[in-house]
């Protein structure tokens, strides 16, 4: 009996391991569904992805999302799914391609543009304006009656 | 700074804010739906008022209407009298089939709907809103055409009523069914008979096919 005493405190130590190593199996699917929704722009709200948002839709396509992930599909292939169906409106962030470099690009464009004018304008406000003239230097007969008229107030 | 540069730069930033307003602001009806002109889904699920399984394999090589409904959905009820006036109208037809698909409803509300504003065509359960997902669909209602080869020719977002029910009789489900040779079109690029040419008005999309108008 006593010798079954080990082995019974090892099987205590081992079924709570699995237990434990199922939790963070589902954890890890949580993660990834969290991943790829907050990827995913909730079609039906305003600028919300669908991890964030509380709209019915929303809810169905984190299922969705959640039964892939289950099945063992990559992020891609998820991903490349939902793009299918919506298109790149779907998309959190638009794929860098055709049209959609101009949401990419007009930021820094806009930003390069106003640099450019602004130092132009400043530029052109600097050329117009005339140069610091030296203080006029005071001729011997005004400093002369500066000084008398110092002297006086004494 | 010249006129010229002031006004080329006016331009360009008014430009760049309707295109982020547009897409910001925008109405996802106006979207350009990615999957017409692509295969339709295979869809299949209880019959709601029978819980007989249905599905699209059984209506292979015909013209399928697919209208998403709720019972919650009140613009559903709009266009409810006119899906039954349509299905009235082509149900002789041998290659046509109607198809409701029930989206994210409690069966017995389903059921009782139906019961209250008319049922001839089957109804397809979708409780959890996989097909829906499947559709692309934003919400209920929206209409689909498949045609005889299994692509989607039209969507409609919104409900059927005056133009949009007249456009989808006249020039989309007649010609389809119609014209023999819209079953060979598929992948063809545009279609070259301008028999689907429905209006650009409101929340109709097309297939690229229809741009010939």
């Amino acid at each position: 009996m006593f010798r079954l005493f080990p082995i019974l405190i090892l099987l205590c130590f081992v079924f709570p391991a699995a237990g434990l190593a199922k939790v963070v199996d589902e954890t890890e699917i949580d993660q990834k569904v969290r991943e790829i929704a907050k990827t995913l722009r909730c079609t039906v709200c305003q600028t919300e992805n669908i991890w964030e948002s509380g709209a019915p839709l929303a809810h169905q396509m984190r299922q969705a999302v959640r039964e892939r992930v289950i099945q063992g599909q990559s992020t891609e292939e998820i991903r490349a799914y939902f793009h299918s169906r919506y298109g790149d409106y779907i998309m959190m962030e638009p794929p860098k391609q055709g049209i959609n470099w101009l949401i990419w690009l007009a930021p820094f464009l806009l930003l390069f543009g106003g640099g450019v004018l602004l130092w132009r304008e400043v530029k052109g406000w600097v050329m117009k304006t005339p140069a610091p003239q030296p203080p006029p230097t005071l001729d011997e007969t005004s400093r002369r009656r500066i000084e008398q008229e110092l002297h006086q107030d004494k | 700074m010249t006129r010229t540069t002031q006004i080329t730069i006016l331009v360009v930033l008014l430009a760049l804010l309707s295109l982020f307003y547009q897409g910001l602001w925008g109405d996802p009806r106006h979207i350009p739906p990615v999957l017409v002109d692509t295969r339709a889904p295979v869809f299949e699920g209880p019959d709601v008022e029978s819980g007989e399984p249905l599905s699209s394999e059984q209506y292979k090589g015909k013209v399928i209407v697919v209208n998403f409904w709720a019972s919650w959905c009140q613009e559903c009820k709009v266009e409810h009298e006119n899906l039954l006036r349509l299905y009235d109208e082509f149900k002789d037809h041998p290659e046509f089939v109607m198809v409701g698909i029930n989206y994210q409803d409690e069966i017995p509300k389903a059921r009782a709907y139906l019961e209250r504003y008319g049922s001839s065509f089957p109804h397809m359960q979708d409780v959890k809103g996989a097909l829906a997902i499947d559709f692309g669909v934003y919400g209920v209602p929206e209409t689909f055409v498949i045609d005889k080869q299994g692509i989607i020719r039209h969507k409609w977002i919104g409900p059927i009523v005056d133009d949009v029910y007249m456009n989808l009789t006249q020039n989309v489900l007649t010609p389809l069914l119609s014209d023999p040779t819209s079953t060979l079109r598929q992948g063809s690029g545009p279609m070259a008979s301008p028999s689907i040419r429905p209006e650009r008005s409101g929340s109709e999309v097309e297939g690229r096919s229809g741009q010939s108008t």
